[in-house]
């Protein structure tokens, strides 16, 4: 009995270095820069989290400059910091907000896909036209920029001062105006496999007293074009007897979707609703593109009869309801002849 | 026999019917390929919504001008297994027996300056100030001075509740140029 005692405790031991649990906490920080004092004051205490309300601290000629951070402490990695939004506020800066919107209005951070439209709307108030009106107050930088988060990125952790200024301009008049974009412009070669952001930006002009300050900024992710591959069954192979394993692999599958394998009688048909193969379903609510293979088998129940079939990837996004293309940009279906019918050729003679 | 023919073709067309009924067409369409967002690329990039605004040139603003790192900026108070951060020079004085409460423990749980004050009131006294002074342009009252001496706690100078960095007391244009005139001087 004895070595047994041993035996556990070395075995709790090991299985508790295994299982180190990660301890997270979050906290967010309001920090106000007085400028050109550089005097910071910690507002996170005097501000909700949701909401608004003046700052107790009162505005220097120069401006002042609104920070929004979130920190994490983590036992593993320790403590990491998110710059969530920046903005600056001065007597007589403009103001300037920035709305993406897109076709999938699920994410907290805009999103779209590589092939998809979006939508800007950029709103300055305050600007004035005066003759005596110092420059800063009649107009505002707008910016584009650019920011592939390369071959499988998920842009956490990006140094986004590595991001390509791509257009800037002026705007000088008051209101709200939408920039219609039909796809992105990250760079890349492969245009289906663009992943990384856009982020457009209102900056005030250089005072005085403060440099060229943001006055909003806002971005949005783009991901790649879902691509699927279906083994284990060729193009127009005759199945007999027993029904093979079929692997089926789902690259870069939309964050927010739902993707699975079908199967119908006949040659390949766009816009067929067929029977969904069993456990080929998988429904997918990420932050980034998860790419999963998935083993088929026993799905006979959904062949009951001999004949041609077709089996096809179809994706479910907020975009729509597509058939999934391969790599070679042909749509995913494999079809197939099913002949699971036994003929006995024999002959029954009687002698009498 | 023929009977049984007539039977059996009635009953293909009813299952090809009822086949039809669960096979109806929906809007799907094929995922787009890699060969037409080449082109649909091509024609975005000569319609880019920001060519009818006014271009304008320069460095790219949000490069130089953006906001240094929280954690460089901030002096980390952590006690207890609780963390907080305070801008830097919020700090006033710090008593030696309590300068490893100012590095950061591994996992601690990051809380707001108004949870862990709340929870640290023993060893940290608050000192509020004005705007002026939190600018250096006008010095900490005697009192303060005073209480800054006699405390043996963790002195944090807070606006309004919040902690802000006190910059240090600027010297008035007249006394500067004494000192610059009298101080080579042996």
């Amino acid at each position: 009995m004895k070595p047994l005692i041993p035996c556990i405790i070395a075995a709790s031991l090991l299985s508790g270095s295994g299982l180190a649990v990660e301890t997270i906490t979050y906290a967010n920080f309001i920090r106000q820069f007085q400028m050109p004092a550089e005097v910071a004051w910690d507002a996170s205490s005097a501000v909700a989290a949701n909401g608004s309300r003046f700052s107790e601290l009162a505005i220097n000629p120069g401006g002042a400059r609104f920070d929004l951070w979130t920190m994490k402490s983590s036992s593993l990695t320790g403590l990491t910091e998110y710059l969530l939004d920046t903005s600056y506020v001065g007597t007589y800066v403009p103001i300037a907000s920035i709305v993406i919107r897109s076709e999938d209005g699920s994410a907290a951070v805009p999103r779209t896909r590589a092939d998809r439209p979006y939508f800007v709307d950029v709103t300055v108030d305050g600007l004035r036209s005066g003759a005596t009106d110092p420059e800063p107050s009649k107009s505002v930088k707008f910016l584009k920029h650019v920011q592939s988060y390369g071959v499988n990125g998920t842009g956490i952790g990006i140094d986004r001062t590595q991001a390509t200024l791509l257009t800037q301009s002026s705007i000088t008049t008051n209101g709200m105006q939408t920039l219609t974009y039909s796809i992105t412009m990250i760079p890349g070669a492969d245009r289906s496999k663009i992943r990384g952001e856009e982020r457009y930006s209102v900056f005030s002009l250089e005072d005085y007293q403060a440099p060229e300050s943001q006055l909003a900024s806002k971005y949005i992710q783009v991901w790649p074009v879902a691509e699927a591959t279906i083994t284990g069954i060729a193009q127009n192979e005759l199945i007999r007897y027993s029904l093979p394993t079929i692997t089926l692999t789902l690259t870069d599958l939309y964050p927010n979707s739902t993707t699975y394998a079908q199967v119908y009688k006949g040659d390949p048909q766009l816009g067929v609703t067929g029977t969904i193969v069993p456990g080929s379903a998988l429904v997918t609510n990420e932050s980034s593109p998860p790419t999963r293979t998935l083993t088929l088998t026993d799905y006979g129940s959904v062949l009951p009869t001999d004949g041609r079939w077709t089996i096809e990837a179809v994706t479910v996004t907020p975009f729509g309801t597509e058939r999934v293309i391969t790599p070679t940009a042909t749509p995913a279906t494999v079809t197939f002849d099913l002949d699971r019918t036994i003929e006995m050729n024999g002959t029954f003679t009687t002698i009498e | 026999m023929k009977s049984l023919a007539l039977i059996s073709v009635l009953a293909s067309l009813v299952a090809s019917l009822a086949h039809a009924e669960t096979v109806p067409a929906s809007p799907m369409r094929d995922s787009v390929t890699r060969e037409q967002l080449v082109a649909m690329y091509r024609q975005a990039s000569q319609n880019d919504p920001m060519r009818k605004q006014v271009p304008t040139k320069g460095p790219d603003p949000s490069v130089v001008n953006q906001p240094k790192s929280l954690i460089s900026q901030s002096d980390t108070l952590c006690f207890n297994g609780a963390v907080t951060l305070v801008p830097k020079r919020a700090i006033l004085q710090i008593p030696k027996n309590f300068e490893d409460r100012l590095k950061y423990v591994l996992g601690a749980k990051l809380m707001s300056w108004e949870e862990f004050y709340a929870l640290n009131r023993g060893w940290i006294t608050t000192v509020e100030v004005s705007r002026i002074q939190a600018e250096g342009n006008s010095p900490l009252a005697a009192e303060t001075k005073k209480q800054l001496v006699k405390s043996k706690n963790l002195m944090i100078a807070t606006y309004q509740g919040g902690p802000i960095s006190v910059l240090a007391p600027k010297v008035p244009a007249e006394k500067s140029a004494t000192t610059i005139t009298t101080t080579p001087k042996p």
